[in-house]
């Protein structure tokens, strides 16, 4: 059955929550997460699948949500940087995932741009493997560009990750 | 991108059934085709989403028949399965530098045969290049350093893909399905270089798709490697690669095969150069001399006679691995 | 009481009198005493907000009822607009409102009375803009707008510019004279010399690509305009957007709470902000105007192509002359950054001649991107420098000692504020096992790989100066607030500021909050020239010192203890062993907000204030397949005291991936015929990823305050680490191969062309 091309009803499950969403087919999930849920997260960089700063995990696999369409979520769970804080209003980091802790500490981000894209990334390594070496950690986020440099800190955050969550 | 209808058959017949009316087009991964849309390159009417049809997805190796690949399978699990490394190496070889994790992951094996080229000029909606229907090819006189050294006719394209060379390496065949029934052929003749009124790297048929991926048994005892330079360390369409394949028997080679992406407008062989590797050592001066035969026939372009080095070296070191 | 005085800032290169308003006196340095905060690694203090997604970057500002625009962007290199018909896209359902040159009222914009040109100039270049419900729908009624373009001759690429076949694109040519230095006798040295070289480099155009692109969302109430914008400088965006719509400064707002990145190409207003404001006072509603990754790469800035000639001399084992001719491609910029400027001044070589050229072309308007004309021009003088001691036999390094050890600016005799350089050449050498370099290289890791070492030396700006404000708030909790004009473009400006605040203050860091990038607070200065700690931390100290000292004083009224009796440490007011938590005393004043100002006060008009540094690299090289590994990277930079080691460190790094990028991968491709950029995305455009991370990076400061740059001795580290690792690293593939490559970026192509020459040479 063909659906669209106007705006219509989506049923997705978002950081684990049903949410409902009125829009047309060609909405990306990385437009429908942004403008229909508040979701900015998630950055919009080159919108075409080179840059990994959308990246988001769907079915625990890390994606881009720029090349996904919204309408094809329909069933699936999509998980963002805001479902990594279980409680934003925790007292300093006390809500922080233990990536983002690690970003923190060991300075791992310059503008912070890419940083979301990169720590979805590397919670989705950690989640197949817990203990990553440097080189799993590059070969996660090889297609997570950063523009300030902030690499050997990010590789070092991602390896300090799993370690912290042993 | 252009407003469009969508819908996720879970039938085969039912997508097929879709995609003759109208301007209909296959959604698997969408890493190439929603770029194409993004890019106004394609605007079609709907988009038939492939990954609800049951069955196309997952690998089976029964022994003696061959491995068989569902051409839904998303790339990365090609490239995580502990068996399949086994069974066929230079599948993760290849696609362990081809794009990134996350294209791999939402990338499909039909999708990576099928993508449609890199070339720059084709890329840009304002350049209506010959592959879009113009009169020229605009990399000839114009920024040519990626394109084609060897091989190419009205356009000088490259075929990108990691995977294909590869496959190729070890005789794969597709099964498609379409309008006009299924067909079988082999991979290899999936691609033509682009030319007279061909003007588009397949010879897919409208309406039609790829259902499976075939290696033959015989071609998984060939020992293979994949050799592949970008111009940086990672995610990077491939300046040349190469897959080369031989069974070794005693020290010879056997049925050689040396499979070239990002040379030429098509996965890029050279079946006398295959055929005069057969039974040899692959000692140095036969890979030598085997790689200056491949890149004999290459006319490069002004910017792009780098790829005749580096196309001779890695066809030398990757038939050396062979015995290595 | 306020009083004017004169001030003399270094900024990007070049160096700046004006006048300036400060008050009071400044505060003595620094002591050299064990400090709370500064010197000490800190943790962003903005690293939540960061990591969890909740930063708000411009990008992600949604209003209600906002439109989404788009700019119709000219497809021709150079053309003349004749006619737009925007009948079919003004009938598509949900287009709101469309601008162009025969619509849209004037607006002053960098020399021009308009920002859509009757003759547009690059491919582009702005010819309309369509507001919309949405961002596809605006996109689609671009593709509706019919215009009529008569073409004219265009010209892109920098050497064909000069040359006499070009079409003249201005009445006075393509090429203009923009610096020049002479100082001794060239001709003669050359005369006399032992060994001269004599060679052309190149560098190509490279992209900023900050992943925030470009852009602006306006909102008008009828009477104010606010502008959230993606910016390195709200009062220069604020002062943009008076000029181009008449509108006083007081009814103008320019924030800019988080920012993706800018590397010195958001230094003002754009016309994406001017289009937005345009668009919300006509409309009545919010305007986002978002630039696409492609339209980021065509109109956004870039990093000038340059042909650079230069000819060294040399005499017993000195260089005695330095010749530097440079052509830098503008596009179609107003100026043009000066790869002669590190020439001038890194050596003291007694007989120099300088010339910098812009040359204007049909392509996007260059910007300043980090240290701009120092990356390009450092690249080729260190690349003669090699040359010129592999001539004559010498080690390069023992060279560059020869004439990097003056006190004195040899460019204009000025004395420098202070000056390590050869402290940096030593740490380097050290690091790096300088004494394992072999003239020819050593042997790689595998067959056909070969390894060498090279070295750079670099000189920037980084001193900072006047004007700028901040004021520290103290709450009757105890915890303060600074608030300066500022950004973070994310260097961690927020930090290092609370950092200062807090350590002069006497509270702790997590009880300090930092409010920047708003034009409703006190001026800041442009972040750019590496200029911002030194420029609002000074500025910073003095506010805090003169909360601390109202605070003092009521506590001294609160106690009724002599204020000479009591200190402020870790937010205790300390009298004769008894301590009392500030809050405590403040929740008993009625005033219980103290608010302490501060003001930049003016650099010694008799010193330079300058940075120093040095990078040495190894490198393997492929012989066979030119592919280049960069192993080991030491990084060496003298900029005075360092605030955050943490922090600073990052910032090093940084730099030397950027430069790896732009010795290595990074180049913009533009079409001649049609003038079309091939590569404005980052598939086609290579920014390095984490795999190109040199193997090893080690970062050093030679960490003493400079005691007469400012009240803390800072000097900036934004641009420094990019400036010199281009030259070492093309330095170290020379040593490992024999293969000089003169063009950057090294790619394959130019490596195997060069290890060709090398090879028949050899």
């Amino acid at each position: 059955m063909l659906r669209g091309p106007g705006a219509i009803d989506l049923g997705l499950t978002v950081n684990g929550e049903a949410v409902r969403v009125h829009v047309p087919p060609r909405r990306t999930l990385l437009d429908t997460l942004r403008q229909s849920l508040g979701l900015t997260g998630s950055k919009r960089v080159c919108d075409e699948g080179t840059c990994g700063a959308c990246t988001v995990i769907v079915d625990d696999r890390p994606v881009y949500a720029c090349m996904t369409l919204a309408i094809a979520c329909e069933g699936k769970h999509v998980e963002t940087i805001e479902g990594l804080t279980k409680d934003a209003s925790g007292e300093g980091e006390r809500g922080l995932h233990p990536v983002q802790r690690a970003f923190i500490d060991a300075d791992a981000f310059q503008c912070g741009f890419c940083t979301p894209g990169q720590i979805m990334s590397i919670v989705a390594l950690l989640r197949a493997t817990p203990s990553p070496t440097e080189d799993d950690v590059r070969r996660a986020v090889a297609g997570n560009l950063c523009r300030c440099g902030a690499y050997p800190n990010i590789v070092a955050a991602g390896v300090n990750a799993g370690r912290r969550k042993k | 991108m252009n407003a469009f209808s969508y819908a996720r058959p879970r039938a085969l017949a039912d997508a097929l059934r879709m995609l003759r009316t109208g301007a209909a087009s296959a959604l698997a991964g969408g890493t190439d085709l929603l770029g194409l849309m993004k890019d106004g390159l394609a605007r079609p009417d709907a988009l038939v989403d492939l990954t609800g049809i049951e069955g196309l997805r997952g690998w089976s190796h029964a022994r003696g028949k061959g491995l068989r690949i569902g051409a839904l399978t998303p790339l990365v699990e090609l490239e995580t399965d502990e068996t399949l490394a086994k069974t066929m190496p230079i599948l993760r070889d290849s696609l362990r530098d081809a794009a990134t994790l996350q294209l791999r992951t939402m990338g499909t094996v039909g999708g990576n045969l099928l993508q449609r080229n890199r070339c720059w000029y084709f890329r840009d909606e304002g350049t209506v290049c010959w592959l879009k229907g113009g009169t020229r090819c605009f990399a000839v006189d114009g920024e040519n350093r990626y394109h084609a050294i060897i091989g190419a006719r009205e356009c000088a394209m490259v075929s990108p893909s990691d995977l294909v060379p590869a496959l190729i390496a070890y005789d794969a065949e597709i099964s498609l399905t379409g309008s006009r029934g299924e067909r079988r052929m082999k991979l290899a003749d999936l691609f033509v270089a682009p030319h007279g009124s061909q003007r588009r790297e397949h010879t897919l048929r409208p309406a039609e798709l790829i259902v499976e991926v075939r290696v033959p048994e015989a071609a998984l005892a060939r020992k293979g490697t994949y050799l592949k330079a970008m111009d940086r360390k990672a995610w990077s369409f491939a300046l040349v690669s190469v897959a080369a394949a031989a069974r070794i028997d005693r020290g010879v080679a056997r049925d050689v095969r040396i499979v070239m992406g990002g040379v030429a407008p098509v996965p890029w062989r050279v079946l006398a150069a295959e055929k005069g590797l057969e039974g040899s050592a692959l000692d140095d001066a036969a890979c030598t001399d085997a790689a200056e035969r491949i890149l004999s026939g290459a006319t490069p372009l002004r910017d792009n006679g780098y790829k005749v080095t580096l196309a001779r070296e890695l066809v030398r070191r990757a038939l050396r691995s062979l015995v290595s | 009481m306020p009083r004017v005085v004169k001030s003399r800032e270094e900024f990007e290169g070049e160096v700046y009198e004006s006048l300036v308003l400060v008050e009071g006196s400044d505060l003595p340095q620094l002591d050299g005493a064990e400090h709370t905060q500064i010197a000490h690694a800190r943790r962003r203090i903005d690293g939540t907000q960061r990591v969890s997604g909740h930063a708000r970057y411009t990008q992600d500002i949604y209003l209600p009822g906002m439109l989404f625009v788009r700019v119709l962007r000219s497809p021709y290199p150079r053309a003349r607009v004749r006619r737009i018909d925007t009948k079919k896209a003004e009938a598509l359902p949900g287009v709101r409102g469309v601008l162009h040159r025969f619509n849209a009222p004037k607006a002053a914009f960098r020399g021009e009375d308009t920002i859509f040109r009757e003759e547009v100039r690059f491919v582009g270049d702005e010819v309309a803009a369509i507001a919309a419900d949405d961002e596809d729908t605006a996109a689609e009624a671009l593709r509706l707008v019919e215009v009529d373009y008569e073409l004219l001759p265009h010209v892109v690429d920098l050497e064909e510019a000069i040359g006499d076949m070009a079409p003249p694109l201005e009445t006075d040519g393509n090429v203009a004279e923009s610096a020049t230095h002479k100082r001794g006798d060239v001709r003669k040295a050359i005369r006399d010399a032992d060994a001269v070289i004599d060679a052309t480099y190149r560098t190509s155009t490279q992209l900023h690509n900050s992943l925030e692109t470009h852009g602006a969302v306006a909102t008008w109430d009828g009477e104010r305009l606010t502008v959230y914008e993606s910016t390195q400088h709200v009062f220069g965006v604020r002062q943009g957007l008076r000029t181009a719509l008449g509108l006083p400064f007081s009814k103008i707002r320019v924030i800019c709470d988080y920012m993706g990145g800018g590397f010195g190409s958001k230094g003002g207003v754009g016309k994406y902000s001017i289009v937005a404001s345009l668009f919300a006072m006509r409309l009545g509603r919010p305007i986002r105007c978002i630039l696409t990754r492609d339209e980021e790469n065509l109109a956004a800035g870039n990093r000038s192509a340059t042909l650079q000639q230069l000819r060294l001399a040399g005499k017993d084992g000195r260089i005695t002359a330095i010749e530097h001719t440079s052509w830098a491609n503008a596009g179609q910029g107003k100026w043009v950054a000066n790869p002669t400027g590190p020439t001038n001044t890194i050596y003291d070589v007694p007989n120099l001649t300088s010339k910098s050229y812009k040359v204007i072309t049909n392509a996007g308007a260059l910007s300043a991107f980090r240290a701009p004309g120092y990356v390009e021009g450092t690249f080729a003088l260190e690349s003669a420098v090699d040359e010129l001691a592999i001539k004559m036999g010498v080690d390069p390094l023992a060279l560059r000692r020869k004439h990097a050890g003056s006190p004195k600016d040899p460019m204009g005799g000025k004395r420098y504020s202070d000056k390590h350089l050869l402290e940096c050449y030593r740490i380097g050498a050290k690091e790096i096992g300088w004494e394992r370099r072999r003239s020819g290289g050593l042997r790689g890791s595998a067959l056909y790989r070969r390894r060498g070492i090279g070295m750079a030396t670099q000189i920037w700006g980084g001193g900072g100066g006047p004007p700028a404000y901040a004021t520290v708030h103290v709450n009757p909790d105890g915890t303060a607030v600074v608030t300066a004009g500022t950004q973070d473009i994310g260097t961690g400006t927020r930090t290092v500021l609370a950092q200062v605040c807090a350590d002069e203050l006497g509270v702790d860091l997590a009880d300090v909050d930092v409010r920047i990038g708003d034009t409703e607070t006190p001026y800041g200065p442009i972040s750019a020239g590496s200029i911002t700690l030194a420029s609002v931390g000074p500025a910073v100290r003095i506010a805090a010192r003169d909360a601390k000292e109202q605070l003092l004083g009521a506590a001294a009224g609160v106690l009724e203890t002599p204020k000479a009796e009591l200190r402020l440490e870790a937010g205790m007011i300390v009298s004769k062993g008894a301590r009392t938590r500030l809050g405590e005393i403040l929740g008993k004043v009625d005033n219980n907000t103290v608010i302490g100002k501060g003001g930049r006060h003016p650099n010694d008009p008799d010193l330079s204030q300058r940075t120093f540094g040095a990078h040495f690299a190894e490198v393997e090289v492929d012989v066979r397949t030119g592919e280049i590994s960069v192993e080991h990277v030491v990084a060496v930079h003298d900029i005075g005291r360092i605030v955050n080691p943490l922090t600073a460190r990052s910032q090093v790094e940084g730099g030397v991936l950027q430069a790896v990028g732009f010795a290595l991968t990074e180049e913009r491709f533009l079409d001649r015929a049609t003038g079309r950029v091939m590569n404005g995305n980052l598939e086609n455009y290579k920014v390095p990823t984490v795999r190109d991370v040199p193997a090893k990076i080690t970062v050093k400061f030679v960490d003493r305050p400079d005691r007469r740059a400012n009240n803390l001795g800072v000097k900036g580290l934004g641009e420094p680490p990019i400036i010199p690792t281009a030259g070492a690293i093309a330095n170290a593939v020379a040593n490992a191969t024999g293969a000089r490559v003169r063009h950057a970026p090294l790619t394959r192509a130019r490596v195997l062309e060069a290890l060709a020459v090398a090879g028949a040479r050899a």
